[in-house]
C-alpha cells in the first residue's frame, strides 16, 4: 500500500471508455458503482462532446449487493432500446471484479440481439493504456475478415482515439500527406470506426500505426494474420517524416509490383512543396529556422523530456537532431514501454539520464535537480516546472483542458514539426532578449519586486489560479497552499540579496535555488555576499 | 407528522459522483484536517479529474492505494501512512473515508479508525463509498463523525448552531445577521478548525444551511436533545425570510421580514422578469434541488420537474410543502428524463457537469448544477449570485448567434457521433 497523490495513467475502465467513445455504433456498459460515472465527465468536458458518449454505468449499489440484485441485464436492454448499438462491451470495475459474479451469464440472460463482449479488464493488473490497446486488438481479431485487397494502394490508420494526445490533429496531418501522395485511406480506427469498418481492415495494403500505445498490437495481428505490412514509426520531426514518406511509397510500390496482374497505379513522391499548405512553399520551416542566428542560443538550452513512449522518443530526438538542443534527461511513465524508450534514446542520453517511473514525485525531484531550460512533459510536469519557475510545454497525456485547443496543432508530419518548434521557441526565453538583458540587467522588464514575488508564490501562487481549478472545469475552486520545505533554509544577508537582485530576473530563481543548494550541501546557514560569489564561481552561475 | 407530499422514486441515478468529491471543499473548510481515502486507482483518478488540485505540493488529502496484493487482507495496514501524514501535515484530525473496494472487501472501518486513533490525533471513519453515497451526502457523514467532539452545552445555553460548511464570508454574514436580530450564536458545524467545534446541548437550536445533512440532524437530536429548526433553507428572498423569522421565533423574537424580502426581490427584478414563465427542468444530482426549485417557482418560473438523488420527508418538509404541485422525482432515470425534456421543451435544464455539453449539443439551454455548490448563494447576500446563476445561462444563450443546431458546427468533434446530432425538438 502507498499514498497516492497523482496518477499518470487513468484506469482500465477509462481505457475501455476511450476506445468505445472513439467508435460508432458500439457502447460500453460499466458494471460499477454510480460514482464511477465520473469517467463520462472526462469525455464530455475535456473533449466537449456535443453528444452523449457511448457508455452507460449499470449501477451497483450497496442495497443491490445486500439483496443480490444485478441490474446488468436490464441496463443492456435499456441500452439496446435507446442506442441500438451493434456491439456492447461490458466491463466490471475495481470493486465489482471482487464480487466474482458471472457477468457472461448475466449478460446472456438479457436476451439482447446485438453482440455482447464481456471484457475481462482486471483493474488491478492493467491501467488505461494496456486496457485500451488490448480491447482494441481484441475487437480487430473478432471482426477483421479475409478479403481481397483494394484495387489501388490503400492504408489503414490505427491508433487515433478519443482523448488521444492531439489525435484529431495528427489524423488530419496524416490524411493531408496521404492525399498528396494519392494513397487511399481504407479505414481509420478506432477513431470514427464502426464494427463494419473493422471487418474491412484486411482490404488495406499497409497499416500505419504511429503510436506505441494504441494500434501497434492490432497492426501486429493484421500482419501475422493477413500479411499486411505495417509502418510503425511515428513521423515526428522533418527527417523522420521524410523517411516515413519514402518507406511508405517504396513499400506500396513493391506491393503493387508484386501483384498479378500489376494494375495498380504506382505512387510517386511529388516535389516536397506539394506537402505545404499552399502547395508551393517549404513543407516545414524547421530546417531553415533551426539554422537561423536567433536559434544559436538553443544549443545551450538543456531539455528534459518525460511522457508516454511515442511522444517522449519523438520529441527528444526532434529537439536534439533538428533544433540542436542538448538533452538533460528523458523518461517515461509507461513502465511496460520503458525498455523500448531506453533503446530508442541510446546515443541521445546516458543510462543514468533515463528515468522510468510512474511516481510523479520522482520526476519532480529529477526536474528540481536538473533545472533544465526546457521541460517537455505531461500535465504533472507542467505543475512541477511552474513550481520551480522553469519553461515547460506539454507533449504527452495526461492533459489539462487547456491542452484541448481549437486550432490545428498536430504533432505528426511536417505540420507537426512546425507546431512543436513554435511551441519550443515561444516557451523558452527568447534568445536575443536574453543577450540584451544579460548585458544591461533586467532592462525594466521586471514589474514585481522579486522578493515579494517569491513570498507570494510560496503562499498562494498568484497568477496560477488556473492550475488550481479542476482539470475538467472552470469551477471556482478554493486555493491550495503550499507547505513549507522540510530542510533548513539558509538565510540571505541584505548584501547578498542585493547582489542577487542584479541577476537577470528570469534566471534569478534558478541562481537562488542553486546557491541555496550549494549552501545547504556545505552546511552554510547564512548566505553572505562572499558565499554568493564563491557559489557563482563554482557553479558557473 | 410531516405532510405526505407526493413524489416518485425511479430506478436509479447513474450520472453522478460518489461521496468522495465532498473532500474537495471540506479539506479547505476544516483547515487543520487531513482526508485519507482508503481506495483504489479509480478513486485517485476521480479526485484528480474532478478536483485537479492534488498536484499542488502536498494537499491535505490523499488516497491510500489498495493494490492487487492488498486485496487478500481484510484489515489493511495503514499505520505507516497515518504516521507519514502526521509527520508531513501535522493535522489535528484525520478523516478516514471508505470507498467501494474496501466496502466489498468488508473492511471493518470503525475498528480500523479506532485502532489508529490517538487522543492527540483522532482518526474518524467517514462512510463515503459510491456504493451508498452520492455527492454531497458524504458531508453528512463527516459532520456525523464530528458530533462526539462538540462540547456538551448545558441546558440553559440557548444559542444557535449553524449546520453545514459554508465559506468564511457567508459564515460572517450569518453571524452578523443573527447578532443584528438579537439571536445568540454558539458557532458553526463544521468550524474552521477541529478544536473550535461549537457546544451543543438541549438548549441548542440547530439551523441547517445545507439541505443534504439529514443524518447529522437526526443524530444531534438523538444524542444532544437539541432542536432542529424546521423552515425553508436560506436561499432566495423567500427562503431567507422564512429561515430568519422561524429561527428568531425559537428565541421568542417575533420579527417580520416582509419588507426585507420585498426589497430583495426588488433588487433582482431585472432577473426575475427574465425568469417569469420560463420552464425549468432539474436533472442534476447536487442535493440542493428542492430549495433551488422552490426559489425559482417563487421567482415566477414554472418548474416542470425537480429530481434529486434523495428526499427526506422530515428534513425537507417545508421545502416539499412549498413545492406542492411540482413533479418531484427521487433517483431519476436519465433516459426517461431525456424523453420528458424532448416532450416538454424546457427553457432551461439544470443538469450536472457530466451531461451539460451533450444536452447543449441537443439544443437545450443547460446550466451545470455543480456551480451552485461552489457559489456563495446562501443568505441575503447570496440572493444576487443565486439568481444570476440561473439567468446567466439564459442570457448567454440569447446573446450568442443562433447555431440552429446545424451539425456542420460539431462535425468531427466527437469521433463516435454519427455526425447528425438530432435536436430534441425534432424527436
Ligand atoms: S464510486 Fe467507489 S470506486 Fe468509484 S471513485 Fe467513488 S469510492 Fe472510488
Amino acid at each position: 500500500m502507498r499514498l497516492a497523490y497523482w496518477m499518470y495513467e487513468g484506469t482500465a475502465h477509462h481505457g475501455v471508455g476511450r476506445v468505445m467513445n472513439s467508435m460508432r455504433g458500439v457502447h460500453a456498459v460499466f458494471h460499477a458503482p454510480q460514482g464511477d460515472d465520473y469517467v463520462y465527465t472526462i469525455f464530455t468536458m475535456l473533449e466537449r462532446t456535443p453528444g452523449f458518449p457511448a457508455m452507460t454505468t449499470s449501477v451497483v449499489s450497496g442495497t443491490d449487493l445486500a439483496r443480490g440484485t444485478i441490474r446488468l441485464p436490464e441496463t443492456l436492454r435499456q441500452v439496446e432500446a435507446s442506442r441500438n448499438p451493434e456491439l456492447i462491451v461490458v466491463v466490471a470495475s475495481c470493486s465489482t471484479t471482487l464480487l466474482q459474479e458471472n457477468l457472461e451469464i448475466a449478460a446472456q440472460s438479457a436476451g439482447v440481439g446485438c453482440d455482447v463482449l464481456v471484457y475481462d479488464a482486471n483493474p488491478y493488473r492493467m491501467q488505461e493504456t494496456v486496457a485500451a490497446e488490448s480491447l482494441f486488438t481484441e475487437l480487430v481479431r473478432r471482426y477483421a475478415a479475409p478479403q481481397p485487397l483494394t484495387p489501388h494502394p490503400s492504408v489503414n490508420i490505427l491508433g487515433p482515439s478519443s482523448l488521444g494526445f492531439h489525435a484529431r490533429h495528427d489524423l488530419i496531418a496524416l490524411r493531408r500527406m496521404l492525399a498528396v501522395l494519392g494513397v487511399e485511406v481504407n479505414v481509420v480506427a478506432p477513431w470514427g470506426a464502426s464494427v463494419d469498418d473493422l471487418r474491412r481492415l484486411p482490404a488495406a495494403w499497409l497499416t500505419i500505426a504511429p503510436y506505441r500505445e494504441l494500434g501497434a498490437a492490432a497492426a501486429d495481428y493484421l500482419e501475422a494474420q493477413f500479411g499486411t505490412p505495417a509502418l510503425r514509426e511515428a513521423p515526428i520531426g522533418v527527417q523522420p517524416t521524410l523517411r516515413w514518406l519514402h518507406t511508405l511509397v517504396d513499400t506500396l510500390n513493391e506491393l503493387g509490383a508484386a501483384r498479378q496482374p500489376a494494375t495498380a497505379r504506382a505512387i510517386t513522391l511529388p516535389p516536397l512543396t506539394a506537402f505545404s499548405l499552399d502547395g508551393r512553399s517549404a513543407p516545414s520551416n524547421v530546417p531553415w529556422f533551426a539554422r537561423t542566428a536567433d536559434m544559436e542560443s538553443f544549443s545551450g538550452k538543456r531539455a528534459f523530456v518525460f511522457g508516454d513512449a511515442t511522444h517522449t522518443v519523438g520529441v527528444a530526438k526532434f529537439l536534439h537532431d533538428e533544433l540542436g538542443m542538448p538533452l538533460a534527461g528523458a523518461g517515461t511513465y509507461l513502465l511496460k514501454q520503458a525498455g523500448w524508450v531506453r533503446e530508442q534514446l541510446k546515443g541521445y542520453i546516458a543510462d543514468d539520464q533515463f528515468l522510468a517511473t510512474d511516481t510523479f514525485q520522482e520526476v519532480a525531484a529529477r526536474i528540481a535537480e536538473l533545472r533544465p531550460e526546457l521541460v517537455c512533459g505531461t500535465q504533472m510536469e507542467r505543475h512541477t516546472a511552474r513550481r520551480y519557475d522553469l519553461n515547460v510545454m506539454v507533449i504527452a497525456p495526461p492533459t489539462h483542458i487547456e491542452n484541448h485547443l481549437l486550432a490545428y496543432r498536430p504533432f505528426l508530419g511536417f505540420d507537426g514539426a512546425d507546431v512543436i518548434a513554435d511551441e519550443v521557441y515561444t516557451t523558452c526565453t527568447l534568445g536575443m532578449e536574453k543577450h540584451l538583458i544579460d548585458m544591461f540587467g533586467d532592462a525594466g522588464l521586471e514589474e514585481v519586486p522579486e522578493h515579494t514575488r517569491t513570498v507570494e508564490r510560496e503562499e498562494q501562487e498568484p497568477g496560477e489560479q488556473r492550475d488550481e481549478e479542476p482539470a475538467l472545469s472552470s469551477a471556482p475552486q478554493p486555493r491550495v497552499t503550499r507547505s513549507s520545505p522540510t530542510e533548513v533554509q539558509p538565510i540571505w544577508t541584505g548584501e547578498a540579496e542585493a547582489m542577487l537582485k542584479k541577476v537577470p530576473f528570469f534566471v534569478r530563481g534558478r541562481v537562488r535555488g542553486n546557491v541555496e543548494k550549494f549552501a545547504i550541501e556545505r552546511g552554510i546557514a547564512e548566505i553572505s555576499a562572499e558565499v554568493l560569489l564563491t557559489a557563482k564561481e563554482q557553479l558557473g552561475a | 407528522m410531516p405532510p405526505k407530499v407526493q413524489f416518485t422514486r425511479e430506478d436509479g441515478l447513474y450520472h453522478s459522483f460518489c461521496g468522495l468529491v465532498s473532500v474537495g471543499w471540506l479539506y479547505q473548510k476544516i483547515k487543520d484536517s487531513f482526508f485519507l481515502i482508503l481506495g483504489t486507482h479509480t478513486c485517485a483518478h476521480l479526485l484528480q479529474n474532478t478536483l485537479g488540485v492534488m498536484i499542488f505540493a502536498r494537499p491535505r488529502f490523499a488516497v491510500s492505494l489498495l493494490e492487487e496484493a492488498d486485496l487478500s487482507s481484510s484489515q489493511p495496514q495503514i499505520a505507516d501512512q497515518i504516521a507519514e501524514i502526521r509527520r508531513e501535515h501535522k493535522p489535528s484530525v484525520i478523516f478516514l473515508l471508505s470507498s467501494c473496494t474496501p466496502e466489498v472487501m468488508k473492511v471493518e472501518f470503525e475498528g480500523l479508525a479506532h485502532s489508529l486513533s490517538t487522543p492527540e490525533l483522532p482518526v474518524l471513519f467517514v462512510p463515503a463509498s459510491g456504493l451508498d453515497y452520492t455527492f454531497a451526502q458524504s458531508e453528512d457523514s463527516v459532520l456525523q463523525a464530528l458530533i462526539p467532539f462538540c462540547p456538551v452545552a448545558p441546558p440553559e445555553d440557548k444559542r444557535v448552531v449553524f449546520l453545514g460548511s459554508v465559506n468564511d464570508a457567508i459564515a460572517d454574514d450569518f453571524a452578523l445577521e443573527a447578532a443584528r436580530l438579537g439571536i445568540p450564536v454558539a458557532g458553526f458545524l463544521p468550524a474552521n478548525h477541529f478544536h473550535e467545534l461549537p457546544p451543543i446541548g438541549p438548549g441548542t437550536i440547530i439551523a441547517p444551511l445545507q439541505p443534504f445533512l439529514p443524518r447529522t440532524a437526526t443524530q444531534l437530536v438523538n444524542e444532544r436533545e437539541c432542536t432542529i429548526l424546521s423552515s425553508l433553507f436560506p436561499f432566495g428572498p423567500d427562503g431567507c425570510r422564512a429561515f430568519w423569522e422561524d429561527l428568531a421565533a425559537h428565541f421568542g423574537l417575533r420579527i417580520d421580514l416582509a419588507e426585507r424580502e420585498a426589497a430583495a426581490w426588488e433588487r433582482i427584478r431585472e432577473h426575475t422578469e427574465l425568469l417569469r414563465g420560463k420552464k425549468v427542468f432539474f436533472a442534476t444530482d447536487i442535493l440542493m434541488e428542492l430549495p433551488l426549485a422552490r426559489f425559482l417557482r417563487a421567482a415566477g418560473a414554472e418548474v416542470l420537474e425537480c429530481s434529486t438523488p434523495y428526499i427526506n420527508r422530515r428534513f425537507h418538509a417545508r421545502e416539499l410543502a412549498a413545492l406542492e404541485g411540482v413533479r418531484l422525482v427521487e433517483q431519476a432515470n436519465f433516459e426517461r428524463q431525456l424523453r420528458s425534456i424532448a416532450a416538454e421543451q424546457p427553457d432551461l435544464v439544470i443538469s450536472n457537469i457530466i451531461t451539460a455539453n451533450p444536452l447543449i449539443g441537443r439544443g437545450v439551454v443547460a446550466k451545470w448544477g455543480t456551480e451552485f455548490i461552489f457559489s456563495p448563494i446562501h443568505g441575503w447576500a447570496g440572493v444576487n449570485p443565486l439568481v444570476q446563476l440561473f439567468t446567466r445561462a439564459l442570457r448567454r444563450h440569447t446573446r450568442l448567434d443562433p447555431l440552429g443546431l446545424d451539425p456542420i458546427w460539431t462535425a468531427g468533434v466527437m469521433p463516435s457521433a454519427s455526425g447528425d446530432v438530432i435536436p430534441l425538438a425534432q424527436q
